[in-house]
């Protein structure tokens, strides 16, 4: 890699215009990434119109800028209401959430602003010098590795159940289920659809989620009395810059997430949700007896969490560019993005725009520290926001998870969707269910079922398929421990 | 060992144990009535498209089996849940969801928002007042204008079209 195509990248991007729009990117993406139910997906997709005239490089700071603001403040609501502002958050709520109810909300934050940056950064490092590589790797799987990726990613139901194994699988199995509405992906049949138009591209997860956990969390707000004062939690407020035991704690498994999560994001379909799934759960294996327990407000929970899903915005980049298969959604509005401008992603990419590239990598980087500092320095102020009294905030998140979930398909239909979730959701919780296999339900169900039975089909309906592949089958072996570890351990005791 | 457990556990299910797992009875009625209808599913060759649902429905009843059958450390106590707030909050929101088609966000909105600040003791007239018209307008604003997400509107009376447009700058 030449040292001048980087340089000249750092001169590029501080062109007087590119970097306004890059910060004028990264506000929008914490606005954005911090209301429930909008993603950097959709704010993406609707400004895209708004780089047609623009630059190439230009434009794509502007959307990178959204891009990692986005995925760094859905944490921001994660950890303040238990909602997640993007699906890719929604790990950060175990051991987020517990720390703000402890009033270490800006602790939390401020963590979660480093290990985004470790994670943006580790993924920007990858994408530069490994990304053919990589790519590469990604490009051998086929459906039976794709199946047995998503049956690695449902085992993680073990670790996010909490106290019962048996209802997180009931939990994570009926996100499945509901994952089976709509056309079927085989052979489009209609299913359980009931002659409801809305119903054929299957139920909208985002709304799903949003209800389980915003309107769900409301209803046991109000059922448990609201009150400005007693919900109170006093925040401890201890400046701008993270303590240096709370760096040096998390800096471990940042590290390794960010890694694992580069990796992910790499693979195609895999985006930030799935990786900050894995990384938490890798995390809860790696460092096990650990005081405060994950779950109860392990800041290296957040960490993890954290780290894992902003890495996969650079691995999520690393098929788009040297394959032109997008990582994920937004990188899949990107590629979009270069073909409008006649730059076409793909292995020729590294010869005809090097200087493109190099500016968008370089760009991506200070994307990263652009997030680093305005993170630190807003931690505290977001932190104070869980204070505002609870009478005044609940009817406008009501408003905000109503409005999200209408937003995403400019559909009512999806506010029923999402108001039916919150029941259930509130229910299930009032019984001890835990709630987050059933997001991990939703998102992995139909990579599962789609590539099991591409694969059986591929066989004739031998499972022989799944043994042939060596990926597949460590990754399925694998599986396997992870699910029956748990259960024999619950047994036993 | 372990299965000797399992069909211990399994046989200590009673009638009380069913009257105190309501939602898992539910959920295996539910994952019943799921195979149920996916078994009218046409096949689709070497698994169709009833499979999928009727393996995850069978998952649902024995693991909604096995929960009931292990002890439950993970029920909450309910002593302290009032019903009454989540019937008026469920309705409020049902309301304001149904209504959103006739008046449109904005003013469905307006309507919603002092109707729960008052149910959740908000008592500053003033203070419902400029969250009440301030907070849907700058939503409005956010999402319809800028975003271009496009929101309910009143068929009766589009108050949102009266709105100034924003004077936005295109690079």
């Amino acid at each position: 890699m030449a040292v001048e195509h980087i340089l000249q990248g750092f001169a590029n991007v501080m062109d007087p215009v590119v970097l306004t729009l890059m910060i004028a990117g990264i506000f929008l993406g914490l606005l954005m990434g911090s209301i429930p139910g909008m993603t950097a997906t959709m704010t993406i997709a609707v400004l895209l119109s708004f780089t047609f005239t623009m630059e190439p490089a230009t434009g794509m700071m502007l959307l990178l800028g959204i891009y990692g603001g986005a995925v760094y403040a859905g944490s921001i609501p994660a950890i303040l209401i238990r909602t997640p502002g993007t699906p890719s958050a929604a790990a950060t709520i175990f051991d987020g959430y517990p720390l703000s109810q402890k009033g270490e909300a800006g602790r939390a934050i401020r963590m979660s602003t480093v290990a985004s940056f470790i994670g943006g950064i580790i993924s920007v490092l990858v994408l530069m010098f490994f990304s053919p590589v990589v790519a590469d790797a990604a490009l051998r799987f086929r459906s039976p590795e794709f199946f047995a990726l998503a049956v690695f990613g449902l085992t993680i139901i073990a670790s996010v159940s909490g106290d019962s194994l048996a209802k997180g699988m009931v939990s994570g199995l009926l996100g499945m289920l509901v994952a089976t509405v709509g056309i079927d992906p085989v052979t489009g049949y209609q299913r359980f659809t009931f002659g409801t138009p809305e119903l054929l591209t299957g139920v909208e997860f985002i709304a799903v989620m949003i209800g389980l956990f915003g309107i769900a969390e409301g209803l046991r707000t109000y059922s448990l009395g609201i009150s400005d004062e007693q919900n109170r939690v006093d925040q401890e407020i201890t400046g701008i810059l993270p303590s240096f035991a709370d760096v040096k704690s998390i800096a471990p498994i940042s590290i390794g997430s960010g890694i694992l999560g580069s990796l992910v994001g790499a693979v195609p379909g895999a985006g930030g949700d799935i990786a900050s799934f894995i990384t938490y759960n890798e995390a809860t294996r790696w460092l096990k007896n650990t005081t405060p327990s994950f779950g109860d407000g392990n800041i290296r929970g957040v960490a993890a969490a954290e780290s894992g899903n902003n890495a996969s915005t650079g691995g999520a980049l690393i098929p788009t560019f040297t394959l032109g298969i997008p990582g994920d959604s937004v990188s899949a509005i990107l590629i979009g993005a270069l073909l409008v401008h006649d730059v076409n992603p793909g292995p020729a990419l590294y010869q005809e725009e090097t200087g493109l590239l190099y500016t968008i990598f370089v760009g991506f980087l200070l994307i990263y520290v652009f997030i680093l500092i305005f993170g630190l320095l807003g931690a505290n102020y977001w932190a104070r926001l869980i204070n505002i009294p609870q009478s005044l905030i609940w009817p406008v998140i009501f408003v905000l998870c109503v409005i999200g979930a209408i937003a995403l398909r400019g559909n009512v239909f999806d506010a029923w969707i999402m108001l039916a979730a919150g029941g259930l959701g509130y229910v299930m919780r009032l019984r001890g269910y835990p709630l987050a296999p059933m997001v991990l339900g939703l998102i992995l169900a139909p990579i599962a079922e789609e590539n099991l039975r591409r694969s059986l089909v591929l066989s004739n309906g031998s499972l022989d398929i799944f043994y042939t592949s060596p990926i597949a089958l460590v990754v399925l072996l694998l599986s396997v421990t992870a699910l029956l570890v748990p259960a024999v351990r619950a047994l036993r005791s | 060992m372990i299965i000797k457990k399992v069909t211990r556990n399994i046989r200590q299910i009673d009638a009380d144990t069913v009257k105190s797992n309501p939602l898992s009875i539910a959920f295996i009625l539910f994952s019943l009535a799921v195979i149920y209808h996916a078994n009218q599913f046409p096949d689709g060759g070497e698994i169709g498209p009833g499979f999928f649902p009727i393996m995850l429905s069978a998952g649902i009843i024995l693991f909604a089996i096995v929960d009931m059958a292990t002890d439950d450390e993970t029920e909450l106590d309910l002593s302290d849940v009032e019903v009454a707030p989540i019937v008026v909050i469920s309705a409020i929101l049902f309301a304001y969801v149904f209504l959103m088609k006739y008046t449109g966000f904005l003013v469905g909105t307006m309507l919603f928002l002092p109707i729960v600040l008052y149910y959740s003791d908000v008592r500053s007239k003033l203070l419902i007042a400029a969250i009440s018209i301030g907070f849907p307008v700058l939503l409005f604003y956010v999402f319809s204008r800028i975003f271009m997400v496009r929101l309910p509107e009143s068929q009766i009376l589009p108050v949102s079209r009266l709105l100034p447009q924003l004077p936005l700058v295109v690079f």
